[in-house]
């Protein structure tokens, strides 16, 4: 049996945790440079708040509603996600962490009326060790137990959409093939893990309107019309499984750090210094997945919003001669990258690196010692240990400790001109001694 | 002007700018082996003190005099734990009008109120159900040096 266990309206539990003034109140959290509503409490969703709605649409809530904006604090959220994660990771033997609020257990053997007490303590804990509330929804499949956990959620918020007794936590895999029935009638086609907007306008074309109707469709009418995809979704809602559990989070294929820049960058140097932080930090990615790149690729833009401003956009694919994952390398490429592309009189608003033909450094690594040795190039032994190092100290004390000396720094009192806006971020309670909660005493 | 992927000659790995590092490596030494190395022991942390329950574990400033006479100064920090059932005695951390407060618990014969420690600050009888946030477990205060 699968459990998915998902933290309520994450961002903004998080921001709870911390402010409790926020209990009760239209609460969102936007997005990188507060551009538009990621997350959003009940009361927030109950004033009509779309998830993306862009910030300026809905601004004007904050004075007639007392709709609260935050910006996103990720350091906050990523610890207490860990802290969740880690929580649910006690109750099975097998977890995969699906997003930063999701997580799939997998329970194998275990009676079905236990798992909703097994969710109750589960769900108990997160709420008292963490302060984020949670909801569990169990199944034999994971497509189900998505489906179950949503089923919870709502159950809880929309009284009425589901019988009350599912809210909070909820086992499909312990109800009669009727109460499935039921279940899965009362649950739009779209709500079905997998099955975006457009899928599903196009399969309500087909009189498929609830997860119930996509349970009674020829498997084969899907995999001609749609994909092999929605036909095991189909499967999977029918009890089999389809899909199996990632415990062991796959390699990623190619890692990018960008970001849009809180105002516009004009000189090369304001964006040698952005391109240059991405690049560490993405060297920094790289290394935790222990590989190394082959490819590096560079780009910047203006903005596409400020029609009246003339529009430059490139990027620029740097090979590197050897795969490697050093910094200074992947650095100086970059920006090697940015001066080709670089041209003056325009108003930057974006840049990014992306890291690519990435290989297994473990692989690499016994070539290029051996290589070493003969030519004296690169890579010895010690600047490995630097990068470790280097990786270690910004752990210890924070993004950004130590790097190189191009990505500029924030000391001194003029900011870097790029950093990202966060007028209404929240202290980071948890990860910064400067920041940590008062307690008034 | 919008074209991508412009292709750049390869950047020599010779052209990076160079690092001077000095001694990370660990050094080889010839000899007795360390007696110390086979019994794995660990200098002392003290987060196996201060803290029991890690994913339950906060830290939070104190700001304020008022439990002076509980050895709570103004500027210590406070380890909270959020795992712990509150209980009469235990010095909590309650939230007051949407604020965190740091009190000793009163709960005696179905009476509930927040004690301050120094008397010139009254006791806090919530009028609603009090919300505990998580109980103080260790204070960590910095001596004059």
């Amino acid at each position: 049996m699968y459990a998915l266990v998902d933290g309520n309206n994450f961002y903004v539990s998080c921001e709870r945790v911390f402010r409790p003034s926020l209990n009760g109140r239209p609460v969102i959290v936007l997005s990188n440079n507060d551009g538009c509503a990621i997350a959003r409490s009940n009361e927030a969703k109950a004033l009509g708040v779309k998830m993306g709605a862009p910030w300026f649409q809905i601004r004007e809530l904050a004075n007639t509603k007392g709709l609260v904006a935050l910006s996103a604090n990720f350091a906050l959220y990523g610890d207490l996600s860990d802290r969740m994660m880690a929580i649910a990771a006690s109750y099975a033997p097998r977890q995969e962490i699906y997003s930063i609020d999701e997580s799939f257990l997998l329970f194998e053997g275990m009676p079905g009326a236990e798992l909703v007490s097994i969710g109750r303590a589960l769900r108990d804990q997160v709420l008292c060790w963490v302060g984020i509330p949670t909801c569990v929804g169990f199944a034999p499949t994971k497509t189900l137990a998505k489906l179950a956990n949503h089923v919870a959620k709502n159950a809880e918020r929309k009284p009425g959409s589901y019988p009350a007794e599912y809210a909070q936590v909820f086992n499909l895999g312990a109800c009669s093939a009727t109460e499935v029935a039921a279940v899965l009638m009362a649950t739009e086609v779209g709500e079905v893990w997998g099955v975006g907007p457009r899928t599903s306008a196009r399969l309500k074309a087909y009189g498929i309107h609830t997860a119930q109707d996509l349970t009674r469709v020829d498997s084969k009418m899907l995999r001609r019309e749609f994909s092999v995809v929605l036909e095991k979704t189909a499967l999977e809602l029918q009890g089999v499984s389809c899909a199996r559990l990632e415990d062991v989070p796959t390699d990623k294929k190619q890692i990018a750090c960008t970001r849009s820049f809180g105002r516009p960058v004009l000189e090369l140097a304001g964006l040698a210094e952005a391109v240059s932080s991405f690049a560490m930090r993405a060297a920094e990615k790289l290394r935790s997945q222990n590989s190394a790149a082959g490819t590096l690729q560079v780009f910047i833009h203006t903005s596409p919003f400020r029609t009246d401003d003339p529009q430059y956009s490139r990027s620029v694919t740097v090979p590197l001669s050897r795969p490697t994952s050093d910094t200074n390398i992947l650095v100086s490429a970059a920006l090697a990258g940015l001066r080709q592309i670089y041209r003056t009189g325009f108003k930057f608003a974006k840049a990014g690196v992306m890291l690519m033909d990435l290989v297994p450094e473990t692989v690499q690594q016994a070539e290029l010692d051996l290589i070493c040795e003969f030519d004296g190039l690169q890579q010895p032994p010690e600047k490995r240990l630097l990068m470790k190092a280097i990786d270690g100290l910004n752990r210890r004390y924070g993004r950004g400790a130590v790097g190189v000396a191009s990505a500029g720094t924030n000391a001194g009192s003029a900011p870097r001109g790029w950093t990202m806006l966060q007028e209404r971020r929240t202290p980071a309670y948890t990860t910064c001694w400067e920041d940590i909660a008062i307690a008034r005493a | 002007m919008n074209s991508h992927d412009v292709t750049a000659a390869p950047v020599l790995l010779s052209t990076a700018s160079q690092v001077p590092v000095i001694g990370i490596g660990s050094a080889v030494c010839a000899g007795f082996p360390s007696p110390a190395e086979d019994l794995g022991a660990k200098r002392i942390d003290l987060n196996d003190v201060l803290i029991k329950h890690p994913l339950a574990t906060y830290l939070m400033r104190v700001s304020g005099p008022s439990m002076r006479e509980a050895g709570i100064d103004d500027g210590d920090f406070v380890v909270v734990d959020k795992s712990i059932k509150a209980c009469h005695g235990h010095i909590v951390v309650a939230v007051v009008d949407g604020e965190f407060t740091i009190k000793r618990l009163y709960k005696r014969g179905g009476r509930i109120k927040l004690q301050a420690a120094n008397p010139t600050y009254p006791d806090i009888v919530p009028h609603e159900e009090l919300v505990i946030w998580g109980v103080a477990r260790h204070c960590i205060k910095a001596l004059p040096v």
